[in-house]
Protein backbone atom coordinates (compact mmCIF):
# COMPACT_ATOMS: atom_id res chain seq x y z
CA UNK A 1 0.00 0.00 0.00
CA UNK A 2 1.37 3.28 -1.05
CA UNK A 3 1.65 6.08 2.04
CA UNK A 4 1.73 10.04 1.86
CA UNK A 5 4.78 12.26 2.75
CA UNK A 6 3.29 12.95 6.52
CA UNK A 7 2.71 16.59 7.59
CA UNK A 8 5.03 18.14 5.27
CA UNK A 9 3.23 20.80 3.55
CA UNK A 10 2.71 19.96 -0.02
CA UNK A 11 4.15 21.40 -3.03
CA UNK A 12 1.14 24.06 -4.04
CA UNK A 13 -1.08 23.44 -0.91
CA UNK A 14 -2.06 27.01 0.34
CA UNK A 15 -4.10 28.31 3.07
CA UNK A 16 -4.88 31.24 5.04
CA UNK A 17 -3.88 31.32 8.79
CA UNK A 18 -6.76 32.09 11.46
CA UNK A 19 -6.91 33.52 15.05
CA UNK A 20 -7.04 30.02 16.52
CA UNK A 21 -4.30 28.45 14.60
CA UNK A 22 -6.51 26.57 12.20
CA UNK A 23 -6.18 27.00 8.31
CA UNK A 24 -8.37 27.66 5.55
CA UNK A 25 -8.39 26.86 2.00
CA UNK A 26 -10.84 29.32 0.62
CA UNK A 27 -11.41 32.41 2.18
CA UNK A 28 -14.98 33.37 1.90
CA UNK A 29 -17.16 35.77 2.90
CA UNK A 30 -20.21 34.79 4.47
CA UNK A 31 -23.51 36.07 4.20
CA UNK A 32 -25.92 34.62 7.05
CA UNK A 33 -29.45 35.30 7.62
CA UNK A 34 -30.73 34.59 10.81
CA UNK A 35 -34.88 34.35 10.04
CA UNK A 36 -36.09 33.02 6.44
CA UNK A 37 -37.82 36.48 6.56
CA UNK A 38 -33.92 38.23 6.31
CA UNK A 39 -33.34 35.30 3.45
CA UNK A 40 -34.30 36.86 0.18
CA UNK A 41 -32.45 40.42 1.24
CA UNK A 42 -28.83 38.19 2.07
CA UNK A 43 -29.46 36.54 -1.18
CA UNK A 44 -29.66 39.91 -2.92
CA UNK A 45 -26.49 40.92 -1.23
CA UNK A 46 -24.67 38.13 -1.93
CA UNK A 47 -25.85 37.58 -5.75
CA UNK A 48 -23.51 39.62 -7.48
CA UNK A 49 -20.37 37.94 -5.66
CA UNK A 50 -21.47 34.36 -5.50
CA UNK A 51 -18.74 33.49 -7.75
CA UNK A 52 -15.98 35.57 -6.21
CA UNK A 53 -16.44 34.11 -3.08
CA UNK A 54 -19.31 35.30 -1.13
CA UNK A 55 -21.20 32.51 -0.15
CA UNK A 56 -24.64 32.57 1.74
CA UNK A 57 -25.85 30.45 4.58
CA UNK A 58 -28.75 30.91 7.27
CA UNK A 59 -31.14 29.72 9.64
CA UNK A 60 -35.04 30.12 8.51
CA UNK A 61 -36.15 29.33 11.72
CA UNK A 62 -37.94 32.07 14.11
CA UNK A 63 -37.30 30.42 17.56
CA UNK A 64 -34.26 29.60 19.71
CA UNK A 65 -32.89 27.02 19.39
CA UNK A 66 -29.22 26.11 20.77
CA UNK A 67 -28.50 23.56 18.06
CA UNK A 68 -29.04 26.36 15.62
CA UNK A 69 -27.19 28.52 17.03
CA UNK A 70 -23.94 25.78 17.94
CA UNK A 71 -23.67 24.92 14.58
CA UNK A 72 -23.93 28.75 12.91
CA UNK A 73 -21.12 29.60 15.54
CA UNK A 74 -19.25 27.23 13.73
CA UNK A 75 -19.61 27.69 10.57
CA UNK A 76 -19.09 31.30 10.96
CA UNK A 77 -15.98 30.67 12.69
CA UNK A 78 -14.97 28.24 10.29
CA UNK A 79 -11.10 28.46 8.52
CA UNK A 80 -12.90 28.84 5.19
CA UNK A 81 -14.07 31.71 6.20
CA UNK A 82 -12.43 35.51 6.56
CA UNK A 83 -15.38 38.17 6.84
CA UNK A 84 -19.15 37.68 7.76
CA UNK A 85 -22.20 39.42 7.23
CA UNK A 86 -25.13 38.78 8.96
CA UNK A 87 -28.64 39.97 8.31
CA UNK A 88 -31.10 39.91 11.01
CA UNK A 89 -34.60 40.96 10.17
CA UNK A 90 -35.05 42.53 13.92
CA UNK A 91 -37.78 40.44 15.57
CA UNK A 92 -36.74 36.99 15.33
CA UNK A 93 -35.30 35.26 18.07
CA UNK A 94 -32.04 34.48 17.36
CA UNK A 95 -29.13 35.87 19.36
CA UNK A 96 -27.73 38.02 17.00
CA UNK A 97 -25.47 40.01 19.16
CA UNK A 98 -23.75 37.13 21.12
CA UNK A 99 -23.28 35.41 17.34
CA UNK A 100 -21.67 38.55 15.98
CA UNK A 101 -19.72 39.04 19.47
CA UNK A 102 -18.09 34.87 18.69
CA UNK A 103 -16.89 36.18 15.50
CA UNK A 104 -15.63 39.25 16.51
CA UNK A 105 -13.61 37.30 18.84
CA UNK A 106 -12.97 34.89 16.97
CA UNK A 107 -10.45 37.93 15.05
CA UNK A 108 -13.16 38.14 11.46
CA UNK A 109 -14.15 41.28 10.04
CA UNK A 110 -18.23 40.86 10.63
CA UNK A 111 -21.41 43.63 10.38
CA UNK A 112 -24.59 42.75 11.46
CA UNK A 113 -27.50 44.79 9.04
CA UNK A 114 -31.07 44.70 10.92
CA UNK A 115 -33.37 44.66 7.94
CA UNK A 116 -36.01 46.77 10.29
CA UNK A 117 -32.97 49.40 11.37
CA UNK A 118 -31.78 50.16 8.14
CA UNK A 119 -34.65 51.29 6.50
CA UNK A 120 -36.32 47.93 4.86
CA UNK A 121 -35.11 45.94 1.62
CA UNK A 122 -33.35 48.37 -0.46
CA UNK A 123 -31.04 50.14 1.64
CA UNK A 124 -29.90 46.83 3.57
CA UNK A 125 -29.36 45.67 0.13
CA UNK A 126 -26.96 48.51 -0.86
CA UNK A 127 -24.94 48.94 2.51
CA UNK A 128 -24.54 44.88 2.81
CA UNK A 129 -23.48 44.68 -1.41
CA UNK A 130 -21.00 47.28 -0.62
CA UNK A 131 -19.46 45.89 2.33
CA UNK A 132 -19.27 42.37 0.95
CA UNK A 133 -17.55 44.11 -1.94
CA UNK A 134 -15.01 45.69 0.42
CA UNK A 135 -14.36 42.69 2.42
CA UNK A 136 -13.73 40.67 -1.17
CA UNK A 137 -11.25 43.32 -1.91
CA UNK A 138 -9.38 43.08 1.95
CA UNK A 139 -8.99 39.41 1.69
CA UNK A 140 -7.67 39.18 -1.57
CA UNK A 141 -4.92 40.99 -0.44
CA UNK A 142 -4.23 38.70 2.69
CA UNK A 143 -1.36 36.35 2.52
CA UNK A 144 -1.54 32.60 1.98
CA UNK A 145 0.41 30.22 4.05
CA UNK A 146 1.97 26.50 3.19
CA UNK A 147 -0.65 23.86 3.90
CA UNK A 148 0.06 20.23 4.82
CA UNK A 149 -2.12 17.26 4.77
CA UNK A 150 -2.38 17.24 8.60
CA UNK A 151 -3.74 20.84 8.75
CA UNK A 152 -6.72 19.48 6.84
CA UNK A 153 -10.30 18.04 8.30
CA UNK A 154 -11.81 16.07 5.63
CA UNK A 155 -15.36 14.61 5.94
CA UNK A 156 -16.91 11.65 3.93
CA UNK A 157 -20.78 11.54 2.45
CA UNK A 158 -22.79 9.52 -0.16
CA UNK A 159 -25.66 10.39 -1.66
CA UNK A 160 -27.72 8.77 -4.34
CA UNK A 161 -25.85 5.62 -3.92
CA UNK A 162 -26.36 2.56 -6.55
CA UNK A 163 -25.74 -1.51 -6.61
CA UNK A 164 -21.76 -0.49 -7.73
CA UNK A 165 -21.40 1.80 -4.82
CA UNK A 166 -20.19 -0.17 -1.97
CA UNK A 167 -18.15 -1.43 -4.41
CA UNK A 168 -16.31 0.58 -6.41
CA UNK A 169 -16.36 4.45 -4.95
CA UNK A 170 -16.89 3.65 -0.98
CA UNK A 171 -14.63 1.45 -0.99
CA UNK A 172 -11.99 3.54 -2.61
CA UNK A 173 -13.22 6.46 -0.44
CA UNK A 174 -12.38 4.09 2.30
CA UNK A 175 -8.68 3.50 1.05
CA UNK A 176 -8.48 7.52 0.90
CA UNK A 177 -9.50 8.21 3.91
CA UNK A 178 -6.74 5.53 4.98
CA UNK A 179 -4.35 7.30 3.10
CA UNK A 180 -5.22 10.64 4.63
CA UNK A 181 -5.42 9.36 7.96
CA UNK A 182 -1.78 7.95 7.71
CA UNK A 183 -0.81 11.13 7.01
CA UNK A 184 -1.61 12.91 9.65
CA UNK A 185 -4.77 14.46 8.38
CA UNK A 186 -8.34 14.44 10.24
CA UNK A 187 -11.42 12.20 8.75
CA UNK A 188 -14.80 12.34 9.87
CA UNK A 189 -17.63 9.86 8.26
CA UNK A 190 -21.54 9.76 9.09
CA UNK A 191 -24.66 8.46 8.80
CA UNK A 192 -25.55 6.47 11.73
CA UNK A 193 -28.92 5.24 10.56
CA UNK A 194 -27.06 3.45 7.85
CA UNK A 195 -24.30 1.73 9.72
CA UNK A 196 -26.79 -0.77 11.55
CA UNK A 197 -25.08 -4.27 11.36
CA UNK A 198 -21.61 -2.40 11.62
CA UNK A 199 -21.07 -1.40 15.35
CA UNK A 200 -19.60 -4.49 16.56
CA UNK A 201 -16.93 -4.12 13.93
CA UNK A 202 -17.25 -0.29 14.61
CA UNK A 203 -16.18 -1.26 18.29
CA UNK A 204 -13.61 -3.14 17.39
CA UNK A 205 -11.92 -0.26 15.72
CA UNK A 206 -12.45 1.98 19.03
CA UNK A 207 -9.39 2.75 20.47
CA UNK A 208 -10.99 2.63 24.03
CA UNK A 209 -13.74 0.64 25.50
CA UNK A 210 -15.41 3.51 26.21
CA UNK A 211 -15.32 4.95 23.49
CA UNK A 212 -16.45 1.31 21.93
CA UNK A 213 -19.99 1.25 23.77
CA UNK A 214 -20.34 4.94 22.85
CA UNK A 215 -20.23 3.97 18.94
CA UNK A 216 -22.84 1.21 20.00
CA UNK A 217 -24.83 3.53 21.39
CA UNK A 218 -24.96 6.30 18.66
CA UNK A 219 -26.06 3.20 15.85
CA UNK A 220 -28.42 1.84 18.95
CA UNK A 221 -29.87 5.59 18.95
CA UNK A 222 -29.97 5.60 14.88
CA UNK A 223 -32.11 2.40 15.23
CA UNK A 224 -34.62 3.16 17.57
CA UNK A 225 -35.06 6.75 16.35
CA UNK A 226 -35.63 5.60 12.70
CA UNK A 227 -38.31 2.48 14.02
CA UNK A 228 -39.90 4.99 15.91
CA UNK A 229 -40.28 7.20 12.60
CA UNK A 230 -41.36 4.27 10.85
CA UNK A 231 -38.80 4.08 8.53
CA UNK A 232 -37.87 0.64 6.73
CA UNK A 233 -34.25 0.45 5.47
CA UNK A 234 -33.77 -3.09 3.38
CA UNK A 235 -36.08 -4.07 0.96
CA UNK A 236 -37.03 -4.67 -2.99
CA UNK A 237 -34.91 -2.55 -5.21
CA UNK A 238 -31.75 -3.37 -2.86
CA UNK A 239 -31.89 -6.95 -3.39
CA UNK A 240 -32.44 -6.30 -6.57
CA UNK A 241 -28.63 -4.53 -6.53
CA UNK A 242 -27.36 -8.23 -5.25
CA UNK A 243 -27.47 -6.82 -1.19
CA UNK A 244 -28.84 -10.26 0.33
CA UNK A 245 -29.11 -8.15 4.30
CA UNK A 246 -29.34 -5.08 5.65
CA UNK A 247 -26.09 -5.54 7.29
CA UNK A 248 -24.56 -5.64 4.03
CA UNK A 249 -25.90 -2.59 2.38
CA UNK A 250 -24.98 -1.23 5.78
CA UNK A 251 -21.46 -2.06 4.68
CA UNK A 252 -21.71 -0.32 1.68
CA UNK A 253 -22.32 3.13 3.05
CA UNK A 254 -19.19 2.02 6.32
CA UNK A 255 -16.93 0.93 3.44
CA UNK A 256 -15.94 5.10 3.36
CA UNK A 257 -14.74 4.65 6.73
CA UNK A 258 -11.33 2.74 5.15
CA UNK A 259 -9.58 0.70 8.22
CA UNK A 260 -8.04 2.69 10.17
CA UNK A 261 -8.69 2.99 14.60
CA UNK A 262 -11.50 5.10 15.21
CA UNK A 263 -10.11 8.15 17.83
CA UNK A 264 -13.90 9.72 18.40
CA UNK A 265 -17.96 10.28 18.18
CA UNK A 266 -18.55 13.31 17.37
CA UNK A 267 -21.75 15.86 17.44
CA UNK A 268 -22.39 18.40 15.13
CA UNK A 269 -20.56 21.32 15.65
CA UNK A 270 -17.68 19.55 17.74
CA UNK A 271 -14.77 19.43 16.28
CA UNK A 272 -12.23 16.66 16.61
CA UNK A 273 -9.33 16.36 19.40
CA UNK A 274 -6.50 15.66 17.00
CA UNK A 275 -6.21 14.25 13.76
CA UNK A 276 -7.27 10.76 12.90
CA UNK A 277 -10.77 9.21 12.27
CA UNK A 278 -13.37 10.33 13.62
CA UNK A 279 -17.65 9.12 13.37
CA UNK A 280 -20.44 12.22 13.53
CA UNK A 281 -23.64 11.12 15.08
CA UNK A 282 -26.17 12.61 13.05
CA UNK A 283 -29.28 11.62 14.80
CA UNK A 284 -31.49 13.50 17.55
CA UNK A 285 -31.07 12.83 21.09
CA UNK A 286 -33.69 12.33 23.44
CA UNK A 287 -37.87 11.21 22.19
CA UNK A 288 -38.55 11.62 18.31
CA UNK A 289 -38.80 15.69 17.62
CA UNK A 290 -39.07 18.05 14.99
CA UNK A 291 -39.48 14.53 12.50
CA UNK A 292 -36.16 13.16 10.08
CA UNK A 293 -33.23 13.83 11.76
CA UNK A 294 -31.71 15.13 8.56
CA UNK A 295 -34.21 16.06 5.41
CA UNK A 296 -31.33 15.15 2.86
CA UNK A 297 -27.83 15.09 2.05
CA UNK A 298 -26.86 18.90 2.36
CA UNK A 299 -27.87 18.95 6.05
CA UNK A 300 -25.33 16.36 7.15
CA UNK A 301 -23.23 17.94 4.85
CA UNK A 302 -23.78 21.02 6.84
CA UNK A 303 -23.19 18.89 9.94
CA UNK A 304 -19.65 17.91 9.40
CA UNK A 305 -18.41 21.32 8.15
CA UNK A 306 -20.11 22.85 11.24
CA UNK A 307 -17.22 20.27 13.49
CA UNK A 308 -14.53 21.83 11.08
CA UNK A 309 -14.21 20.16 7.10
CA UNK A 310 -12.68 22.07 5.23
CA UNK A 311 -13.61 19.60 2.10
CA UNK A 312 -16.05 16.55 1.85
CA UNK A 313 -15.23 13.70 -0.52
CA UNK A 314 -18.77 12.90 -1.69
CA UNK A 315 -20.00 9.49 -3.26
CA UNK A 316 -23.12 8.92 -5.66
CA UNK A 317 -24.33 6.54 -7.92
CA UNK A 318 -26.98 8.05 -9.65
CA UNK A 319 -25.45 11.05 -10.26
CA UNK A 320 -25.59 13.82 -7.24
CA UNK A 321 -24.69 17.29 -8.18
CA UNK A 322 -24.56 19.58 -5.09
CA UNK A 323 -21.90 21.21 -3.23
CA UNK A 324 -21.63 23.30 0.12
CA UNK A 325 -21.39 26.97 0.71
CA UNK A 326 -18.51 26.88 3.33
CA UNK A 327 -16.75 23.50 2.05
CA UNK A 328 -15.94 22.44 -1.44
CA UNK A 329 -17.32 18.97 -2.39
CA UNK A 330 -15.32 16.58 -4.33
CA UNK A 331 -17.56 14.38 -6.11
CA UNK A 332 -16.82 10.65 -6.48
CA UNK A 333 -19.14 8.54 -9.04
CA UNK A 334 -19.43 4.41 -8.61
CA UNK A 335 -20.27 3.81 -12.28
CA UNK A 336 -18.66 4.77 -15.93
CA UNK A 337 -22.09 5.23 -17.13
CA UNK A 338 -23.13 8.41 -15.14
CA UNK A 339 -19.77 9.69 -15.46
CA UNK A 340 -20.07 9.92 -18.72
CA UNK A 341 -23.24 11.12 -18.82
CA UNK A 342 -22.50 13.87 -16.01
CA UNK A 343 -18.96 14.43 -16.27
CA UNK A 344 -19.01 18.12 -15.56
CA UNK A 345 -20.40 17.52 -12.10
CA UNK A 346 -18.06 14.40 -11.40
CA UNK A 347 -14.10 14.96 -10.34
CA UNK A 348 -13.63 11.27 -9.56
CA UNK A 349 -14.72 8.36 -11.47
CA UNK A 350 -14.60 4.93 -9.39
CA UNK A 351 -16.60 3.15 -12.70
CA UNK A 352 -13.58 2.48 -13.88
CA UNK A 353 -13.23 -0.98 -10.85
CA UNK A 354 -16.14 -1.93 -12.13
CA UNK A 355 -14.78 -1.91 -15.67
CA UNK A 356 -11.82 -3.22 -14.74
CA UNK A 357 -9.16 -1.08 -15.83
CA UNK A 358 -8.70 0.09 -12.24
CA UNK A 359 -8.37 -1.06 -8.72
CA UNK A 360 -10.11 0.42 -5.29
CA UNK A 361 -6.14 1.99 -4.91
CA UNK A 362 -6.01 3.10 -7.73
CA UNK A 363 -9.29 5.54 -7.66
CA UNK A 364 -8.24 6.23 -3.37
CA UNK A 365 -5.02 7.72 -5.01
CA UNK A 366 -7.39 9.94 -7.31
CA UNK A 367 -9.47 10.97 -4.68
CA UNK A 368 -6.53 11.74 -2.27
CA UNK A 369 -5.13 13.74 -5.93
CA UNK A 370 -8.22 15.40 -5.87
CA UNK A 371 -8.45 16.47 -2.56
CA UNK A 372 -4.60 18.12 -2.69
CA UNK A 373 -5.88 19.90 -5.86
CA UNK A 374 -8.95 21.24 -4.30
CA UNK A 375 -6.80 22.72 -1.23
CA UNK A 376 -4.39 23.99 -3.99
CA UNK A 377 -7.25 26.59 -4.82
CA UNK A 378 -8.23 25.02 -8.10
CA UNK A 379 -11.88 24.83 -7.98
CA UNK A 380 -13.85 21.22 -7.76
CA UNK A 381 -16.53 20.87 -10.63
CA UNK A 382 -19.58 21.73 -7.98
CA UNK A 383 -17.46 24.98 -7.05
CA UNK A 384 -16.80 26.06 -10.46
CA UNK A 385 -20.66 25.51 -11.53
CA UNK A 386 -21.34 27.58 -8.73
CA UNK A 387 -23.30 25.34 -6.52
CA UNK A 388 -23.31 26.40 -2.53
CA UNK A 389 -26.23 24.72 -1.31
CA UNK A 390 -27.05 24.82 2.46
CA UNK A 391 -29.65 24.03 4.72
CA UNK A 392 -30.09 23.87 8.58
CA UNK A 393 -33.19 22.92 10.20
CA UNK A 394 -34.05 22.42 14.09
CA UNK A 395 -32.94 19.32 16.01
CA UNK A 396 -32.07 18.54 19.84
CA UNK A 397 -28.35 17.08 21.14
CA UNK A 398 -27.27 16.67 24.17
CA UNK A 399 -23.68 16.87 25.31
CA UNK A 400 -21.00 14.44 24.20
CA UNK A 401 -21.09 11.61 27.29
CA UNK A 402 -17.36 11.05 28.76
CA UNK A 403 -15.18 8.98 26.36
CA UNK A 404 -16.19 10.20 23.20
CA UNK A 405 -12.93 12.19 22.48
CA UNK A 406 -9.16 11.37 23.01
CA UNK A 407 -7.68 13.16 25.79
CA UNK B 1 -12.90 -0.57 -21.48
CA UNK B 2 -13.02 -4.14 -21.85
CA UNK B 3 -10.46 -5.41 -19.24
CA UNK B 4 -10.47 -8.55 -18.13
CA UNK B 5 -12.02 -8.54 -14.84
CA UNK B 6 -15.49 -9.00 -14.18
CA UNK B 7 -15.41 -9.90 -9.98
CA UNK B 8 -13.70 -7.93 -7.52
CA UNK B 9 -12.41 -9.32 -4.06
CA UNK B 10 -13.00 -6.45 -1.87
CA UNK B 11 -10.51 -7.45 1.18
CA UNK B 12 -7.95 -10.31 1.58
CA UNK B 13 -9.80 -13.41 3.38
CA UNK B 14 -13.34 -12.78 2.08
CA UNK B 15 -15.32 -16.03 1.27
CA UNK B 16 -17.45 -14.26 -1.65
CA UNK B 17 -16.50 -12.13 -4.94
CA UNK B 18 -18.64 -8.78 -6.56
CA UNK B 19 -19.75 -9.24 -10.37
CA UNK B 20 -18.72 -6.30 -12.01
CA UNK B 21 -20.82 -7.36 -15.08
CA UNK B 22 -23.07 -10.11 -15.22
CA UNK B 23 -21.39 -13.20 -15.24
CA UNK B 24 -23.28 -16.24 -17.04
CA UNK B 25 -23.19 -19.74 -15.74
CA UNK B 26 -20.42 -21.79 -16.83
CA UNK B 27 -18.58 -18.37 -17.74
CA UNK B 28 -14.47 -17.60 -16.08
CA UNK B 29 -15.26 -15.03 -13.22
CA UNK B 30 -11.97 -13.00 -12.75
CA UNK B 31 -10.30 -10.62 -10.53
CA UNK B 32 -7.53 -7.94 -11.84
CA UNK B 33 -5.53 -9.21 -9.18
CA UNK B 34 -5.40 -12.99 -11.16
CA UNK B 35 -8.51 -14.79 -9.15
CA UNK B 36 -10.44 -16.96 -11.64
CA UNK B 37 -12.48 -19.64 -11.21
CA UNK B 38 -16.06 -20.72 -13.09
CA UNK B 39 -19.45 -19.59 -12.05
CA UNK B 40 -21.68 -22.38 -11.84
CA UNK B 41 -24.30 -20.38 -12.34
CA UNK B 42 -25.87 -16.94 -13.34
CA UNK B 43 -24.33 -13.63 -11.19
CA UNK B 44 -25.86 -10.55 -12.15
CA UNK B 45 -23.99 -7.44 -11.41
CA UNK B 46 -23.12 -6.32 -8.10
CA UNK B 47 -24.36 -10.00 -6.48
CA UNK B 48 -21.93 -12.31 -4.32
CA UNK B 49 -20.41 -15.69 -5.94
CA UNK B 50 -18.71 -18.07 -3.45
CA UNK B 51 -15.31 -18.06 -3.96
CA UNK B 52 -14.94 -21.68 -1.95
CA UNK B 53 -17.15 -24.18 -0.68
CA UNK B 54 -19.17 -22.35 2.16
CA UNK B 55 -20.63 -24.44 4.89
CA UNK B 56 -24.45 -24.27 6.59
CA UNK B 57 -24.43 -21.90 9.39
CA UNK B 58 -21.29 -20.37 8.37
CA UNK B 59 -20.22 -16.02 7.76
CA UNK B 60 -20.47 -14.45 4.69
CA UNK B 61 -17.57 -11.77 4.62
CA UNK B 62 -17.51 -9.23 2.44
CA UNK B 63 -14.69 -6.72 2.68
CA UNK B 64 -13.41 -8.41 6.02
CA UNK B 65 -17.11 -7.87 7.91
CA UNK B 66 -19.70 -10.64 8.08
CA UNK B 67 -22.67 -9.59 6.30
CA UNK B 68 -24.64 -12.77 6.75
CA UNK B 69 -24.78 -16.18 7.48
CA UNK B 70 -25.93 -19.04 5.45
CA UNK B 71 -28.91 -20.75 5.68
CA UNK B 72 -27.24 -24.09 3.71
CA UNK B 73 -24.06 -25.11 2.60
CA UNK B 74 -23.21 -23.46 -0.59
CA UNK B 75 -20.76 -24.48 -3.53
CA UNK B 76 -17.91 -22.87 -4.99
CA UNK B 77 -19.07 -21.07 -8.06
CA UNK B 78 -22.36 -20.59 -6.97
CA UNK B 79 -24.89 -17.27 -6.03
CA UNK B 80 -24.96 -16.44 -2.76
CA UNK B 81 -27.84 -13.89 -2.17
CA UNK B 82 -31.42 -14.25 -0.21
CA UNK B 83 -31.88 -17.83 -0.98
CA UNK B 84 -28.98 -19.28 0.78
CA UNK B 85 -28.63 -16.81 3.18
CA UNK B 86 -30.12 -14.80 6.47
CA UNK B 87 -29.99 -11.74 8.10
CA UNK B 88 -27.97 -11.36 11.92
CA UNK B 89 -30.70 -8.33 11.93
CA UNK B 90 -33.87 -8.14 9.53
CA UNK B 91 -35.53 -10.97 8.27
CA UNK B 92 -35.23 -10.65 4.44
CA UNK B 93 -38.41 -12.33 3.54
CA UNK B 94 -40.58 -9.58 5.09
CA UNK B 95 -41.68 -6.87 2.69
CA UNK B 96 -39.87 -4.01 3.04
CA UNK B 97 -39.97 -0.82 0.75
CA UNK B 98 -36.33 0.66 -0.56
Amino acid sequence: MSSLATSAPRAGMRGFRRQDGRKGIRNYVLVAYLVECAHHVARMIAAPHQMEGAQLIGFPGCYPSDYAERVMTALTTHPNVGAVLLVSLGCEEFQRSRLKAAIAASGRPVELLTIQACGGTAATVAQGRSWVAEQLTALAAMESVPVALSDLVIGTKCGGSDGLSGVTINPAVGHASDLLVDAGATVMFEETCELIGCEEHMARRATTPELAEALRGAVRKADAYYTALGHGSFGGGNIKYGLSTLEEKSLGAYAKSGSRPIRGLLKPGVRPAGPGLYLMDTVNDGPVRYGIPNINDTQTITEMVASGCHLILFTTGAGSVVGQAVAPVIKGVSNSRTYRRMQGDMDVNGGTIADGVETVEDVGRHLVDAVIAAASGAPTKSEALGHQEFVLSYKTYEALGPGCLPV
Amino acid sequence: MAGAANLIILAAGDNVGIALRDIRAGERAATLTGVSLQALEDIPQGHKLALGDIGEGQDIVRFAMKVAVTRAAIGQGRLVHVHNVASRYLNNDEDHYE
